[in-house]
């Protein structure tokens, strides 16, 4: 065994098994490099150890303390077994829960009175909202007649109205002509009269 | 030891039925070393302290899916680990995870011996995963593949670390020329 082929870091780690061991013992024994490396790592350990083990300031908080016990529901919720205990459970108080506080499904005569006055109530009310109703829509839509009658009489009258006054400046209009050729006539009927000989008249 | 390992196994198991006072006796057992190491962690005594509440509690929530009691060392160093790294993470988001040497003042407060500050000064100048190798090593003794499984990387990524950190502290606190005793005597972990 030559240096090379010697790990004493390993020996000196303790990782090596005895048969090893004694290998580099031995060679160790014979080699002077060897034996001041093994000196020098030994040194170095010594002062390692010189730096101590601290103690620990204040107790570490052990699990037993309060704030490491688990809560009811989760060591439930960790106990396969006493979650499915704990679902049925509650599936059952569920039940029996829902079973204790549902009114009876049962119709007693007075019951079934109740209902056809309550529906005949429903069926007044629901009569009187719709003739409201409808006549509140008939008197709109009356309303809305009434106005456009009163526009189109409205329009009519003034439509009327101006015809008559179209009517009148047109008939104006041809009394002013029939007058001027009469006029016209007469002068001419004068003009006539006048240029005949004494004897023809 | 393999009584202690029984042990152990027993009490992982009562507590794993409900029995909260077996919980309560492996966490007295552990409670020392898992304090240490998060303080040599995260450097702060008070986060120290509220990690290792974090740790047994989420251990505790967790026992039951650890597969094989015989890995309950690891497997809560692995948690402490987890946990350690979100605090400096979150006090830290970006750069390099370090825990910040300790002014000689502090360093004297928590240990008065010299050479106790030579040492945190040593480990202070290291990386902080070959810093966390040695305290997993040194300190807690756990195997390779120990460390492995709470590191979550390779064993030889383990060895890489362990080796260049002992490498590193041997030239601060073991210079060469220094003489010692013969080989044979008992490792660390031996």
């Amino acid at each position: 065994m030559n240096c090379a082929s010697v790990d004493l870091k390993a020996y000196f780690l303790g990782e090596l098994d005895s048969r090893e061991r004694t290998l580099v013992e031995s060679h160790a024994a014979s080699c002077q490099s060897c034996h001041e490396e093994l000196d020098r790592l030994r040194i170095t350990q010594t002062a390692l150890a010189a730096l101590p083990q601290e103690e620990v300031p204040q107790r570490i908080a052990f699990v037993s303390d309060k704030v490491f016990e688990p809560r009811w529901w989760q060591s439930i919720w960790r106990s396969g077994p006493a979650m499915a205990f704990a679902s049925s459970a509650l599936l059952a108080a569920a039940i029996l829960v829902h079973a204790a506080t549902r009114p009876a499904n049962v119709v007693t005569p007075a019951a079934a009175v109740d209902t056809a006055k309550i529906e005949r109530q429903i069926q007044e009310e629901v009569a009187k909202r719709v003739d409201a109703a409808v006549t509140k829509a008939v008197a709109q839509v009356e309303a809305r007649q009434a106005a456009q009658t009163s526009e189109m009489l409205a329009a009519a009258e003034k439509r009327f109205a101006r015809d008559r006054e179209e009517n009148l400046a047109a008939m104006q209009q041809v009394a002013r002509y029939y007058s001027q050729q009469i006029n016209k006539l007469m002068v001419a009927s004068n003009d006539f009269a006048a240029n005949q000989p004494r004897g023809a008249q | 030891m393999i009584f202690r390992e029984v042990e152990d196994r027993d009490l992982i198991a009562q507590a794993r039925r409900g029995h909260v006072e077996a919980y309560n006796v492996l966490v007295s057992r552990w409670e020392k070393r898992v304090f240490n190491y998060l303080l040599r962690l995260v450097g702060h005594r008070e986060d120290a302290l509220d990690l290792s509440q974090d740790v047994f509690l989420k251990a505790y929530q967790n026992l039951k899916k650890l597969e094989d009691p015989a890995r309950f060392p690891a497997w809560l160093f692995r948690i402490a680990h987890n946990e350690a790294y979100s605090l400096l993470r979150k006090n830290k988001p970006e750069g390099e995870l370090t825990v910040e040497p300790k002014t000689a003042e502090a360093s004297a407060r928590l240990f008065p011996v010299e050479l106790s500050l030579a040492v945190e000064s040593a480990l202070a100048r290291l990386s902080s995963d070959q810093r966390e190798a040695v305290l997993l090593k040194v300190y807690q003794g756990f195997k390779f593949e120990e460390m492995a499984e709470i590191l979550a990387c390779p064993v030889s990524t383990v060895k890489s670390r362990l080796y260049t950190a002992l490498d590193l502290l041997k030239e601060t606190l073991a210079p060469l020329g220094v003489g010692g005793s013969r080989p044979g005597a008992e490792g660390v972990a031996g």
